[in-house]
């Protein structure tokens, strides 16, 4: 089921309250675990057999990794569990891309082969579980933590419905000590929580559905030519539009966790105020980063081997990472072209010899990520926004190749925002551009001012009754726009 | 005592929420807005899965707007005892829904298809019915609770008639000059028509009445092109077209199904000639009936249907839609349409 539904709300209430009734700390697990399976199976029941298969091999084969001491066995079990989980993963995502870019190329060689169409459906949130297990594992071949103790625990780490399909990615240290002693909302977190849910549903039903999704569709599925102005306010539209999608359904997943009384970390860090690419990168996903950092870069080598092997793994990252949100070569690209914007980057603090590292914290704390921190993060205030709007810019040149499904659509909106396209069509109208531009405008310096701080912290410092006007008009919107549950984009990858 | 900031917040939200929620309410019921459900998929694939109703007892609709608004499904009911499944959908090609329902193996009932020429012939598939066909076989558990949760608030509640008093509909209203050179786009007075549970379109009260609403639609049917020759499919293009048609009717009536296409009023001079010049009867609507070997029903055959004047030139009022549902139904019995039950 999705945030933005009466589904949720109506199961959301029931956990709270069976989460606060005085029952055994196991039975309030057993509890959540059972509310996490019912979360997963409304959307299609079967599926929860490949979670259970996830979860019930994983917790053996990590414990068994953690146990094994002859070294064969071990990598031959952490080989089992990688095939396990990312055969999975390719079979159900990248199954239908493989066998199509097989047939391409076996045609173009001259044998005619043309197998029937596989109809394969993608279980929702299968690229989240996956990268939650598999960290797992590999924690546990690396002996980075120890086992977790129960398979009641280790089920609800993998299953916790409110990170379960489109994360935040959690590693066990962040979760899996939370289940070990009882945990309940106090008032103040049970507030918190439930603000930032309203937040987060703020951002995805009124900004990015009732507002931007719309425009962002329309330039995206225009047949003919477009005007060079409406291709720029399409592909703003989707920058707000998969930010605010994203970035509310992880905003509600933190504050549903926190009712609960437990903390998950942040996912966003005001994005598009990021100064450079390697900052982008800690603000934007972030727990995708640290984990492509830690279980990709880090393993490929990351920055001991020379700058040369530096470069190279951070591409090799970037692609693969591009290639997680899709089976599409478009995505790939999108991948790629982050990679380039962070060789340039870092080529640059070379060059100058700045004293960066690369894997560095965020300004929260929480995670680190790729890239080097460049020197620019110095304070320079008007410096650093003429490059966070650069930033901004070049980000959303590569949202064409994220959004559009095909290379022929990204080439034709690039050509048309970048005035190549002669005799491009106007196809948005006056009020599509006016929501566009306010609400994408208002984006960027919201995201400029809180780039270094902290929500939370933050709503402590107006009056009280100014907090609860706010809270007031932004449920208002949503209740008004009347967008309910449509799907999150995210759900997709 | 409270004593978080945040808790005195949520009570002040809450008061402001519940003031304001209720104020809305109260304004739009003494405006006289009356109840109406959000016409969505999950609305359409609630009565598509009504077609495999006994047979002899459910008749299915489906078309572009004009019957949605012409059917009056309260008196079809009454008057048959027979169940009316509303499929059609404003806007939308309908051939998208007769092919679906050729191809699907368990209908064996009885369908009427209304023909708007400008979109049936359409040779593109439809958006609109694909969407709607995919949310019918896809539909998560999750989604059909929502959606009766969903009724069941949107049938106490007026301000959540979405397609009329959402954030987004009300925004469609504010005049801003447009772009030059962009393609009309439709946007209906608010006050146009509501939908009830039965997906019945009708028209509101203040629509019947104030002759500048309705002229406010007539000029989107002057914009869409409703008084200007257009380019017809014609050739190969409509000869697809036909056979799509004529594949899907034999597969119903292979199964014992009984299919019939009607043609519903529209009126308003220009508006209507223009119909006619672009779509000329013989090429269109009675070489359908030709090739698929079906009865039809056009309103200028039968005195109980041919007078009709259309307060937008397209659709009909609530009063006149009750009529029509009754000389239609007369029609239908002498064609044998009904069965008899003793």
């Amino acid at each position: 089921m999705v945030f933005n539904s009466y589904t949720f709300i109506v199961f959301f209430i029931i956990i709270l309250i069976l989460h606060n009734l005085p029952f055994s700390w196991k039975t309030k697990k057993i509890n959540l675990l059972l509310a996490s399976y019912i979360f997963y199976a409304a959307w299609n029941p079967p599926f929860i057999l490949l979670l259970w298969m996830s979860t019930v091999i994983d917790y053996f084969v990590g414990r068994a990794l953690y146990t094994q001491t002859n070294l064969s066995k071990k990598r031959l079990l952490l080989v089992l569990s990688l095939i396990g989980n990312l055969g999975m993963l390719c079979f159900f995502k990248y199954g239908t891309f493989l066998l199509d870019n097989f047939v391409t190329v076996v045609n173009a060689i001259g044998w005619n082969f043309h197998p029937a169409k596989p109809n394969i459906i993608l279980p929702a949130g299968i690229s989240f579980y996956t990268f939650t297990t598999l960290c797992y594992t590999i924690d546990m071949y690396e002996k980075k933590s120890k086992p977790v103790k129960s398979l009641l625990d280790f089920s609800l780490f993998v299953t916790f419905f409110p990170h379960l399909v489109a994360g935040p990615i959690v590693r066990p240290p962040q979760l899996v000590p939370q289940f070990e002693t009882e945990r309940k909302a106090n008032q103040k977190m049970l507030l918190e929580g439930l603000f930032l849910i309203s937040i987060g549903l703020f951002m995805k039903v009124v900004l990015a559905d009732s507002m931007l999704s719309a425009p962002a569709n329309t330039v995206f599925g225009a047949p003919g030519k477009l005007a060079t102005l409406d291709a720029w306010m399409g592909v703003l539209a989707f920058s707000g539009q998969i930010f605010f999608d994203f970035a509310g359904y992880s905003t509600c997943a933190v504050g549903a966790a926190m009712c609960l009384g437990f903390i998950l970390p942040q996912n966003f860090l005001y994005p598009y105020a990021a100064i450079g690419f390697s900052d982008f990168w800690r603000r934007w996903h972030i727990t995708l980063s640290a984990w492509l950092r830690d279980y990709l870069y880090i393993p490929l080598g990351g920055n001991r081997n020379g700058k040369f092997r530096t470069y190279i793994n951070l591409m090799i990252t970037m692609l693969l990472g591009g290639l997680w949100h899709g089976a599409n070569w478009t995505f790939v690209v999108w991948g790629g072209l982050h990679g380039f914007y962070l060789w340039v980057e870092k080529a640059i603090a070379d060059f100058r010899h700045d004293k960066v590292s690369a894997i560095v914290d965020t300004p929260s704390g929480e995670v680190g990520v790729l890239g080097a921190v460049p020197e620019i993060l110095k304070p320079n205030i008007f410096r650093n926004f003429l490059i966070a709007m650069f930033t901004f810019f070049l980000i959303n040149v590569t949202w064409v190749f994220f959004r559009a499904t095909n290379f022929k659509d990204a080439w034709s909106i690039l050509s048309s925002m970048f005035g190549f396209m002669k005799d491009g069509e106007p196809i948005l109208t006056t009020l599509a551009i006016l929501k566009v531009s306010v609400i994408v405008t208002g984006m960027v310096i919201v995201h400029w001012i809180m780039r270094d701080k902290k929500t939370l912290e933050l709503i402590y410092k107006f009056p009280w009754w100014l907090i609860g006007l706010f809270w007031a008009i932004i449920l208002l919107l949503l209740i008004w726009s009347q967008e309910s549950s449509s799907s999150f984009i995210y759900f997709q990858f | 005592m409270i004593a978080h900031p945040l808790a005195k917040a949520a009570l002040l939200m809450l008061v402001i929420v519940s003031c304001a929620i209720a104020g809305w309410e109260y304004y739009l019921r003494s405006e006289g807005f009356v109840i109406g459900y959000n016409d969505d998929e999950a609305l359409w694939a609630n009565n598509r899965a009504m077609v495999y109703a006994p047979t002899d007892k459910t008749t299915v609709f489906i078309g572009s707007s004009r019957i949605k608004y012409d059917l009056d499904v309260e008196t079809w009911e009454k008057t048959t005892g027979e169940k009316a499944v509303q499929l059609a959908q404003g806007g939308s090609n309908p051939r998208v829904g007769l092919v679906n329902l050729g191809n699907d193996e368990k209908f064996k009932g009885k369908l009427i298809i209304d023909i708007t020429e400008g979109l049936f012939f359409r040779p593109e598939d439809d958006e609109q019915i694909l969407s709607r066909l995919k949310y019918y076989k896809e539909a998560t558990p999750a989604q059909h609770f929502s959606a009766k949760t969903d009724w069941v608030l949107e049938s106490k509640f007026i301000f959540l008639d979405k397609s009329n008093l959402s954030l987004g509909a009300l925004l469609d209203q504010v005049s801003i000059p447009e772009r030059k050179g962009l393609d009309f786009d439709a946007i209906f007075p608010t006050r146009f028509s509501y939908i009830n549970f039965n997906r019945q379109s009708i028209m509101t009260k203040e629509f019947v009445s104030d002759t500048n609403l309705q002229r406010k639609v007539k000029d989107i049917w002057t914009n869409f092109g409703g008084l200007k020759r257009r380019n017809v499919p014609k050739g190969d293009t409509l000869q697809k077209v036909m056979a799509e048609a004529v594949a899907a009717v034999a597969k119903i009536k292979a199964r014992g199904g009984k299919v019939i296409f009607i043609r519903t009023p529209s009126s308003g001079g220009a508006y209507r000639e223009m119909e006619l010049i672009n779509f000329p009867r013989a090429e269109y609507f009675d070489q359908l009936l030709l090739l698929t070997k079906s009865n039809g029903i056009y309103f200028t055959d039968y005195p109980e249907l041919k007078d009709f004047i259309c307060p937008e030139w397209s659709h009909l009022s609530p009063a006149d839609a009750v009529l029509y549902t009754k000389g239609l139904i007369k029609i239908l019995e002498q064609k044998n349409w009904f069965t008899k039950h003793n």
